[in-house]
This record gives structure tokens, sequence and C-alpha cells, in this order.
């Protein structure tokens, strides 16, 4: 089982993050998710955050208690949720946004996802290409649930950046020898 | 029958509408005989919700022609007057308004204090051709109980109106029969001796006052494009082809054996 | 008869509980919809608005709650399969009206997400405290029916499901979902139109002058008709005979109530579901409903690896309530472990049932959050401890409850 936490600031897609990952482990690896997004006024103050819970059998408690993964896209995200992590939890982070704290550092992953959503033309990309290296990095989902289920969230005309912008992501996260 | 019972048969007569294509909704208890006479379909409901639960049955099944019956001044399900009127929802409501908040009668009229106004009331009452008008109602009326053929006719016109009418009548309640009840009948003789019929007034000159004489009549009458109208035109521009023109929602009927 | 096809929106969807009910509705062929905004329920109506024009069927945001319910009893005697959906305040503003649709044997659905209460409460977070109101809630003497889903896919299934007990019974029917189960997103499978099952409404065929609208079939429940079919329907909220019209001074009156009660009371076996796992030969059995069900496994599976016997039953009808279920249970465990989201509802009528024959344990919780499932299983052993005999209902204290009023609470826990 995993729990997640895909922390950012508001128009990031921190949600659709989560939707979108949710999406691929239960309707295309068959697995179980059960995703919430923070609702109420810390949803409208420009952070947000959304969780995820991935498992083999329907999912019980359907809230994180301790992350195994957090995605961090904005500095007071990681803040926020950094204490969540469980010791050995997996830190995936946007390395031009987020400073992380030297501690954890066999588990820490780094992307500067944001620029390279730059450099295919669209910043809005940034939680895909973030997504893709997710999904390299972690075992939660395979790549071909997440490349079926990214076309389901996002508008037809978009889909191919968004694929190339996850193959990015995925293809780095592949490459990297090493946690940052 | 009582003489509104009367009054409104006449009006429906009138508008040549099937009566078993009419649903009378309201608060106020009518009796069954009475509405065995009319041949409508009628829903007794919970106080102050006549407007709004008429506002579903019209919605189901807009070939009926819904009409609530309302009364005490409009102050129970006061807010669903106000917002069918900004719908122009196709209700045909009549406000029977009994007074209950202001001792119109002065000198010459009976007492009209009850139990809650021991010592007569000072409220101001609210001036229902009005509020109808400003709330976007196309048709507006007032007569006494005693104006019988005016209140028939405008019956008649409200329910051929599209949209939200609003006919209030001056009365001392649904069941009143002329000449039969001492201070009923005092107290209609005394609206109407009176009024005066000002029609085409500005709904705004209306308000009745002690010092004056009570104004009644047809006062407004304008045509808007009723809720379905502006819904369907609406669904029609944003969906084209995907939209499915509303006509109404009957369920399906259960088969023999099903 | 089967559902539409325009009406079904058939796939696999990864959705939240509200989207999944608002198109379960959809699929149970509701017409029509009048509701005002309220968290945590806005977005089941969204989702009905959504698709509702694309399926002939409609949607309109009335003023305010009084005026939605008022408008799906009129709109349900027009003839339409008819919905409201609400939380909290609302629902506490519908409850006159709901007494009268049961007063009408109305066929008509709520959808009550609830939240934290009382009052505006904690509108975002979850809460499982309106379970009574749901059955007691509107004056006078009345059955209604109650079903609390515990996933999206419930909240589709439950809504057709709820659709089809209004129409068979008559009856106003509420689905009692929460916050958590309604904006909790996951796998929702939509099946074929021809694999879901509906009821039709069951109207009168005959002649006007022999229909009475309260006169019931051998089953308890009347046929019901619809405005404009020249029937010169009078539907009073009154007490009324079978006719509809008000009863009269020589006539028994309240009598009708005996029928309005018995319609749902002795058909219970046909209308109550119950999820039952390993209660044959428990020492304890965990009753819930809703999310707590869901909560509520987890801390079975932590006492069965202590090696307690737990069973456990999920009531998916929450009313009419299971009293044969729980008196039979009564006699063979030693305690019920009640988790649910209010400080003791349903707790009260197991207690009822259970007649001094076993303990019973309430796990409360003051609701913005579900139960942390290591206090379900602390109940459990505390149950289990206790001889088989009754002490009424135990006191039991959470440990989020121990950690404030023991003075331990700081703000970073």
């Amino acid at each position: 089982m995993f729990e997640i936490r895909f922390a950012g600031y508001g128009g990031q897609g921190i949600i659709r993050s989560g939707i979108i990952v949710g999406k691929a482990a239960s309707i295309y690896d068959n697995k179980f998710a059960t995703m919430n997004q923070s609702f109420g006024p810390e949803a409208r103050g420009g952070a947000c955050s959304s969780q995820l819970v991935v498992a083999e059998t329907k999912v019980l408690y359907p809230y994180v208690t301790k992350s195994d993964i957090l995605v961090a896209m904005s500095q007071a995200g990681y803040d926020k949720f950094e204490s969540e992590l469980k010791e050995n939890g997996i830190l995936l982070y946007d390395e031009d946004l987020v400073k992380p704290k030297s501690d954890r550092v066999n588990t820490t992953f780094a992307i500067p996802a944001t620029r390279f959503a730059e450099e295919l033309g669209i910043k809005i990309v940034a939680n895909v290409v973030m997504l893709g290296f997710f999904t390299a990095i972690t075992d939660v989902v395979s790549p071909e649930a997440m490349k079926k289920a990214i076309p389901d969230s996002v508008p037809e005309k978009a889909i191919p950046l968004n694929l190339k912008a996850f193959e990015k992501g995925y293809t780095y996260g592949k490459n990297l020898k090493k946690p940052a | 029958m009582s003489t509104f019972i009367e009054t409104l048969a006449n009006g429906i007569k009138e508008s040549g509408i099937n009566p078993q294509k009419i649903s009378i909704t309201s608060d106020i208890p009518f009796r069954p005989e009475d509405i065995k006479y009319l041949g409508v379909d009628y829903f007794h409901t919970n106080r102050g919700r006549a407007v709004a639960f008429g506002t579903g049955l019209k919605l189901t099944n807009p070939s009926l022609k819904v009409i609530p019956i309302i009364g005490d001044l409009i102050t129970l399900g006061g807010n669903h007057l106000v917002h069918a009127g900004r719908r122009n929802m196709e209700l045909t409501v009549i406000c029977i308004n009994s007074f209950i908040y202001r001792e119109i009668a002065h000198k010459s009229a009976p007492e009209t204090t009850t139990k809650f106004s021991a010592y007569s009331t000072f409220e101001e009452p609210f001036n229902i051709p009005h509020l109808a008008n400003s709330c976007g109602a196309v048709y507006t009326a007032r007569w006494t109980a005693l104006h019988t053929d005016e209140l028939a006719k405008s019956i008649t016109e409200a329910l051929q109106k599209n949209g939200l009418s609003v006919i209030e009548v001056l009365a001392p309640g649904l069941n009143y029969y002329q000449g039969i009840d001492k201070i009923e009948s005092s107290l209609l003789n005394f609206y109407y001796e009176n009024s005066e019929i000002k029609e085409g007034i500005e709904p705004r000159e209306t308000e009745i006052r002690n010092d004056q004489k009570i104004i009644i009549g047809r006062f407004t009458t304008l045509e808007r494009p009723t809720y379905l109208d502006t819904y369907n035109a609406q669904l029609t521009r944003v969906l084209g082809d995907k939209f499915i023109p509303y006509s109404g929602a009957v369920a399906e009927p259960k088969k023999e054996g099903e | 008869m089967k559902a539409d096809p325009k009406s079904v929106l058939t796939g696999v969807y990864y959705i939240d509980g509200d989207v999944a009910a608002g198109w379960g509705a959809l699929a149970a062929g509701c017409k029509f919809i009048a509701g005002y905004p309220i968290t945590p329920s806005t977005e089941a109506a969204e989702a009905f608005a959504r698709v509702a024009p694309k399926a002939g069927a409609i949607f309109i945001q009335m003023e305010d709650e009084l005026a939605s319910i008022a408008a799906v009893l009129g709109a349900a005697w027009g003839g339409a399969k008819a919905m409201t959906i609400t939380s909290g305040p609302g629902y506490s503003l519908m409850m006159e009206t709901i007494g009268y649709g049961a007063m009408l044997e109305t066929p008509f659905v709520l959808l009550n997400v609830q939240r934290g209460g009382p009052s505006t409460g904690v509108p975002t977070k979850t809460g499982q405290a309106d379970m009574m109101q749901s059955r007691w809630g509107s004056h006078g003497d009345y059955e209604i029916i109650a079903i609390s889903p515990d996933s999206p896919q419930e909240m589709f299934d439950y809504t057709i499901k709820a659709f089809n007990l209004a129409e068979k019974y008559r009856c106003p029917v509420m689905i009692m979902a929460d916050e958590c189960v309604g904006h909790m997103t996951e796998k929702v499978v939509i099946p074929a139109a021809d694999e879901i099952e509906i009821e039709p409404r069951n109207f009168y065929k005959g002649s006007a002058e022999e229909y009475l609208p309260f006169k019931p079939g051998s089953d308890l429940i009347p046929q019901i008709a619809k405005a404009g079919d020249g029937l010169n329907l009078f539907i009073s909220g009154l007490a009324h005979n079978e006719k509809g019209y008000p009863v009269k001074k020589d006539e028994p009156r309240g009598i009708y109530l005996k029928r309005l009660i018995d319609k749902i009371q002795k058909n219970k076996d046909k209308i109550i579901e119950l999820k039952e796992e390993e209660t044959e030969n428990c020492e304890v059995v965990v009753v819930s409903y809703g999310i707590s069900s869901r909560v509520a496994i987890k801390g079975i599976d932590m006492a069965r690896e202590k090696g307690i016997k737990v069973g456990n039953l999920r009531l998916v009808t929450v009313w009419p309530f299971p009293d044969e279920k729980i008196r039979e249970l009564a006699n063979r465990v030693k305690a019920f472990v009640v988790p649910e989201i209010n400080y003791g509802q349903i707790v009260f009528e197991i207690e009822r049932c259970c007649d001094g024959k076993a303990n019973v344990v309430l796990v409360p919780h003051g609701g913005a959050g579900v139960h942390n499932p290591q206090d379900i299983c602390d109940a459990i052993e505390l149950g289990a401890q206790k001889e088989k005999k009754s002490e009424g209902i135990i006191e039991f204290k959470t440990r989020l409850e121990k950690l404030v009023f023991e003075g331990n609470w700081s703000a970073k826990e």
C-alpha cells in the first residue's frame, strides 16, 4: 500500500495529478486507489494538496496518515507536509521551487519539472513532467497505465504535449542514477 | 358555493382552459365539494409552499396551468413569490388578502383585531401588486371579493398570460358567502364601498392606506419570456444538437405484469 | 423495466461520490432535481445539472431549501421521478416538507451528504450526526427509508436503489451519505442501461370516479396518480381518508397513520439490506454504516490479529432499523461495538434491541474526520473483556479525547 501526498499551490495541477495517478492505478493497473483533495479555506488560499492511497485491496482508511511518498511542487507544500512523510519515505520535488532540508538524502529525488515544462513551451504541464518522474522513481503505477490515464484527463488538443511532458519526466527519472 | 369559488369557476370557464389541466396549489384548505365543483386537481400544501410546489408541478408537466392560491399577506413563502417573479415562472398566483395586519377599517368598519393583535395592529402591509410588479410579474391586479365580474375577467386574463400573474383579492378568507355572515358581509361591503377602480395605474401608487380609498383594478400587463423559454433558448445556444429541448418529465408508467 | 440508454453514462470512471450520485439519479430515471448549493453536496447537483439537458431532464436551482423540497414534491405529483440534494443546514430547513411528503405518500429521493454539525459546524469535513433527524426530524409520526453508502460506486448503485424503493413503497427515501464518501474519488463502473433495473411508477389507470389515491393494495401501498389526468385529485396534508378528503368528525381520526407505519414496517424484510461477515461464532460484533463501516474493517482486522473473534454487521439500510437481526445477535454475542461519527445515535437503537442481553460500546467521533481504526480495535477489546451481561452503554474514550481532555494536546499534533 502507498500513501501519497501531492502538494503545491493552486493552478499547478496538484488535484489533477492525484486524479491521473488514481485513475491509472485503479482503472488501468486494476489496483484500488482512493483520492481526496483539500477542501475549505486551505484549498482557496493558494496552498493546495491532494492525497492518494493506492492498494492491492479495497482502501479502507481513505486518508493519508503517514505518507510513503511526498511530491512537492512548492516550498510551502514541502514545509507543510514534510513531517507527515515516513522516515524512509520518498520525496520528489521540483528543484527550482523547493529547497529541502538535508536529511533523508537517500530517498530524495529532484527534477527541474517546471523548467522542463517551460522548455516544452508551456509551464502548466510541469505536473505531468513530475508524474513521469514519479512513475519512473516509484513503483506505484506502470508507465503504460499512466499513458492511458493522461489522455483521459486532458483536453484532446493537449494530449500530444502532455504525453511528451510525461516522457520527459519519465526518461529523466530512469536516467537518474542516484538520489539527489 | 362561496362567492370566491364561483368567481374562480367563472374565470376558468371563460378562459376556455380544460379544468382537468388546471392544478390549484394552496396552503389554504379548500373544501372537497369546491374542488369537485371546479373540476381541477388540488394540492393542499404545507404552509407557505404553494408557489414552490406549483413550480415543481408546472416544470414537470408544462401543459398544466397551475394556480397557487396564497394568503397571509405573503409572509410564509414570500421569497418563493419573489423568485417566481424573477424567473417568470408560469403560475397564476391569487393572493387572498385578509388584512390580518392592519386595522384597515376605521370608524364605520368592523373590528379587525385578532388574538395576536388584541389592541389592533400597527405594521404596514405589503403593497402586493407593486411587489409582484417589481419582481417581474407579467400581470398584476387587485379586486375586492365583491367585484366578482372584474375578478373573474382578471383570472381569465391571467390564465392566458405566459409567465407569473399575481392577483390580489381583498376578502376575509376563502369561504365566505355574501350575506350569510354578518361580520364578513359588512367587512366586504366596507371594502367594496371604500374602493376606487383605477386601471393601468402605476403599482407603486396603489398602496392601501387608512386615509384614502383602496385602489383596485388591473394595473400592469406585459410580455417577458418565461422560465422555460429562457431555459430552452440558453441551452440550445450553448449545447446545440446535444440539447434535448425540455418539454416535461413525466415518469414511465408501470406496464401490466411488471 | 430497464434504464433508458439516454440517461446512462456507461463506462469506467474515476469520479467522486457526489458526481456518482448525480449520475446515478439520472440513470434511475430522475428527470427533476431542485436544490440549493451547499457544501459538501454541491458537486452532486452540479454533475446532474451538467448531464440533465442532454437527457431531457432538468435541474433548477431554487431560492432556498424550503423551495427545493416543495418543488420536488410538486414534481413528483406532476409525475416525475424527483430528487433534492443537500447537507446539514439545508436538511433542517427541509424537515417540515419531508413530513408533508410522507403524509401524501410521495415517492422522492433526498441525498444528504452529511457534514460536521451542529449549526454551520464543519462544512468541508465529514459527519454522521443527521441519522436520527432523518428518521424523526419532521413533526408527527411517519416512516421513511434511509440507506447509507460507503463508496463512490455505492453512491451510484444506491441512488438507483433509492429511487426504486421510493417508487415501490411510495415514500421518501433518504440517501444518508457523508462528506468523506461524497468527496472521495474512486473507480466507478457504470453498466449498460439494459443491466440496470428500474422500478417504473405505478400510475393508476382506472376511472376517475373509482379512484382512491390512498386506498392500498394487498402490499399496503396505494397506486399513485399525477396532476392533469382528469382524476379531480384532492391531495392534502390534513388527516385524510382513502379519497384524500379530510376526515370528518364522525370518522375515526388518526387511523390512517397505522398504514403509513405498516407499509414500511410490514415490508421490512424486503426493504432492509445488510452486509454481514463472520457473525456466526463471534464474541463481539461491530455495527456500522456509511464511511465508518469501511474504517471499521481496519479496526476489526487489528482485533482479529489479537485473536478476538469479531463479526461485522454493516447497515446498508439504516431505516427501517433491523431490530430482529440485532435481537438475534444479542442472544449470542458479548458486546456490540458501534463506531459512528456522532456522540451516539444509532447506538441507542442497538441498545434498545439488546434488551439487556449484551453490552454496547459506542466509539464516538465529534465529526470533521473519520475514526482512528485503533480506537475501534480498542473498543472491540474492551467489549471482549466484559462478561456476557449488560451494563448498558459502556463508556469509551477515544485516543483524541484522552489527548485533549487530559491536557496533552498541542497544536502541532
